[in-house]
């Protein structure tokens, strides 16, 4: 027998916004901006309420928000900042369910709180002492809705933003979005959505009267799916959170002299992977996959992957990785202006100790050596100790 | 899991001595409860949208208390009303906005609070005005109180305190003026918390909640301890021989509820209480 669910969805309408007012309460209530100055074509990145209200929108070039909203202070964007405010929302919230979602650093939770009413209470009890909790520990003063999915519960936090709450009983999910506007509905792109306009169906109700080989016929495969939205039909599971999911470690050289010469290339690169290595090592984290982006001097770039099974931080493995990057990426006879890595899908190194003693001798002095060089360069910077490849390094 | 049946009713016609005799409803704070399947009031698969339903097999009457959480809506009470049996009857918390975290707004609010029980019609017993422990009786509150009061006027209003400090003759001299109910609670004996009084400041309606007498967890903050109680037969009927042989005198017709939800202890009660009741007013008449 299937139980019926319940997940909560929390958002910090403005989160950008929100961390910042939080640094700084002088900023209440006025209009901000953020956005990254020294962008030559800067475009807004969150705006606060006061702001929205004129005119200014994710996305638009910062010169047209500033026109718009003359009297908003616009401040850079602090990501380090935003992801610790995050984190500190996610902790919160992990005291209500140990399955909880977090979107990209932006705000939103997904918890599911499916069967944890004798614990701790009744779903709305939760959102709405959720809510107090991050109010007062926090500073932040997130939307709340629950439902029995993800996407009901997304558009109710919609329907309530910037403020408030939402509590869709499960088996209203049809009733509650059939008057609403489509444009409420996650999931639909923008082809989508002008394909529905030119069929004058501006209400999920109206789509929802649509039978499969309807849909099928204007939509093909995306019927299926769009048909399960405007019913309020998600099976999604909530995926369980990791702090260093969403986070990347990133390493940037722009040579001096643009280069198609590859082994100056590849000293850059095993730099680069050097530094990540280090960067890794000291946070106590390990990558599972490291991208390479060559930007070339005529304005284009490549960029290309590798990557392992089992998360690394050693020097060896991910210079072996940088190198097999470039492999990939090295397809043509341009210049290179600059090159990014990137190294992504971290998570904590393990601190579990082995059941028996290493028996590789190699191995051993390899990390050996490594807890050796990391002192060093602790000590007299990271490019004190270099690989000969790095030789042709300014 | 075994599905325990309720058999019982739950109105009651109270005849106290002189006078017209009263009509006590009893049901419960709450009804929708995933809880109550685990512990066998509802059966095992119940879906939330047939709650209601069930719910009314055995109840009369149901205080909503999700209003308190979020404002109520038009749509959503609409399609509740529809669906509830018909003999069911409703009171409605007022929402925390307005009560426990005013807001600047809580004039509009009010308003659309307004609008939002308006499907609920002749169906609404009662708006109950539930104020927070800490909402004394000082002159600000007082006027706060005062204003709130008149910009319900048109519906029928009770008005629960937890604060001692409301527990005056000109209080309850007020709420008769202004044919507003008087919540009697049935709460731990803590200091500070109003009392349990048999004062009844409207005629055509008596309100009654059964909290819980678990001490310990009130003081707790932690909803599934203080609402964790389960009242014997002899505390009900303690309480009916001390407290409602005297209210139902000064009233015709009571609502009674049961908000100790925890492990579906508030319906069990509640059908103990009609009992009780019934026996109480048999016994009378013999």
């Amino acid at each position: 027998m299937t139980r019926e669910r319940f997940i909560l969805h929390m958002n910090v309408a403005d989160f950008a916004v929100a961390a910042e007012r939080i640094q700084d309460a002088g900023l209440a209530e006025k209009p901000l901006i953020i956005s990254p100055l020294q962008a030559a074509r800067a475009v807004v990145y969150d705006m606060s309420e006061e702001a929205y209200g004129d005119g200014v929108r994710k996305g638009m070039a910062l010169r047209e928000a500033a026109r718009l909203c003359r009297r908003a202070q616009i401040l850079p964007p602090r990501f380090e900042l935003y992801h610790k405010v995050m984190h500190a929302f996610v902790r919160e919230a992990q005291m209500f369910s140990p399955l909880l979602e977090s979107g990209n650093g932006d705000g939103h939770l997904f918890l599911d709180i499916t069967g944890t009413h004798r614990l701790i209470g009744a779903p709305p009890d939760v959102g709405w002492r959720l809510r107090k909790q991050a109010q007062q520990k926090i500073g932040i003063d997130p939307i709340w809705s629950v439902a029995a999915n993800k996407l009901v519960a997304k558009v109710a936090s919609r329907l309530v933003k910037p403020a408030g709450e939402y509590f869709v009983s499960p088996g209203e999910e049809a009733s509650f979005l059939a008057p609403l506007s489509v444009r409420l509905l996650p999931g639909i792109d923008s082809q989508e959505m002008a394909r529905l306009n030119e069929f004058n169906i501006t209400q999920v109700g109206q789509l929802a009267t649509l039978d499969h080989a309807q849909l099928f016929s204007v939509f093909g495969k995306r019927g299926e799916t769009l048909h399960n939205i405007s019913h309020g039909v998600d099976q999604e599971r909530i995926r369980p959170y990791c702090r260093h999911r969403d986070r990347v470690v990133r390493e940037h050289h722009v040579l001096a002299d643009d280069t198609a010469e590859k082994r100056v290339i590849e000293g850059i690169v095993t730099a680069l992977a050097v530094r990540i290595g280090m960067k890794l090592r000291t946070d106590q984290l390990v990558g599972r996959r490291l991208a390479l982006q060559l930007n070339y001097s005529d304005g284009s770039l490549v960029v290309r992957q590798a990557s392992v099974k089992h998360g690394v931080s050693d020097e060896d493995t991910l210079r072996t990785l940088a190198l097999l990057a470039l492999e990939r990426a090295w397809n043509r006879r341009t210049r290179v202006r600059s090159c990014i890595l990137t190294c992504s899908r971290l998570h904590a190194a393990s601190r579990q100790l082995t059941l028996f003693a290493a028996t590789d001798k190699k191995q051993q002095r390899q990390q050996r050596l490594m807890a050796a060089m990391d002192l060093v360069r602790k000590q007299f910077g990271v490019d004190s100790l270099r690989f000969a490849s790095q030789a042709w390094l300014q | 899991m075994e599905t325990v049946r309720y058999e019982t009713s739950e109105v009651c016609t109270f005849s106290a001595g002189q006078g017209a005799a009263c009509r006590c409803l009893i049901g419960t704070s709450g009804y929708s409860y995933v809880e109550w399947i685990d512990s066998g009031f509802y059966p095992a698969g119940t879906k939330s949208s047939a709650m209601l339903a069930l719910y009314g097999r055995h109840f009369s009457v149901v205080e909503l208390n999700y209003t308190w959480y979020q404002m109520a809506r038009v749509e959503p009470l609409r399609r509740m009303a529809d669906a509830a049996p018909d003999h069911l009857l409703f009171a409605a918390k007022l929402t925390r906005t307005m009560t426990h975290e005013r807001d600047h707004d809580w004039r509009d609010q009010l308003q659309q609070y307004r609008k939002g029980i308006a499907p609920l019609a002749d169906k609404l017993l009662a708006v109950l005005v539930q104020l927070p422990p800490d909402f004394d009786r000082t002159i600000n509150n007082r006027h706060f109180l005062a204003e709130l009061l008149d910009r319900l006027a048109g519906l029928p209003i009770a008005v629960e305190f937890r604060h001692a400090s409301w527990a005056v003759d000109s209080v309850f001299a007020e709420l008769e003026r202004r044919k507003v109910t008087l919540v009697t609670v049935d709460e731990p004996d803590i200091a500070g918390l109003f009392p349990c009084l048999d004062v009844v400041t409207n005629p055509e309606l008596f309100y009654v909640r059964f909290h819980g007498r678990n001490k310990k967890g009130w003081l707790s903050g932690n909803m599934q301890k203080k609402f964790d109680y389960n009242y014997q037969q002899h505390e009900l009927q303690q309480w009916c021989d001390k407290h409602l042989l005297q209210i139902a005198r000064q009233a015709t017709r009571g609502i009674l509820f049961f908000n100790n939800h925890v492990g579906a202890q508030a319906p069990r009660n509640a059908q103990v209480l009609a009992q009780v009741i019934k026996q109480s007013a048999s016994l009378r008449k013999s």
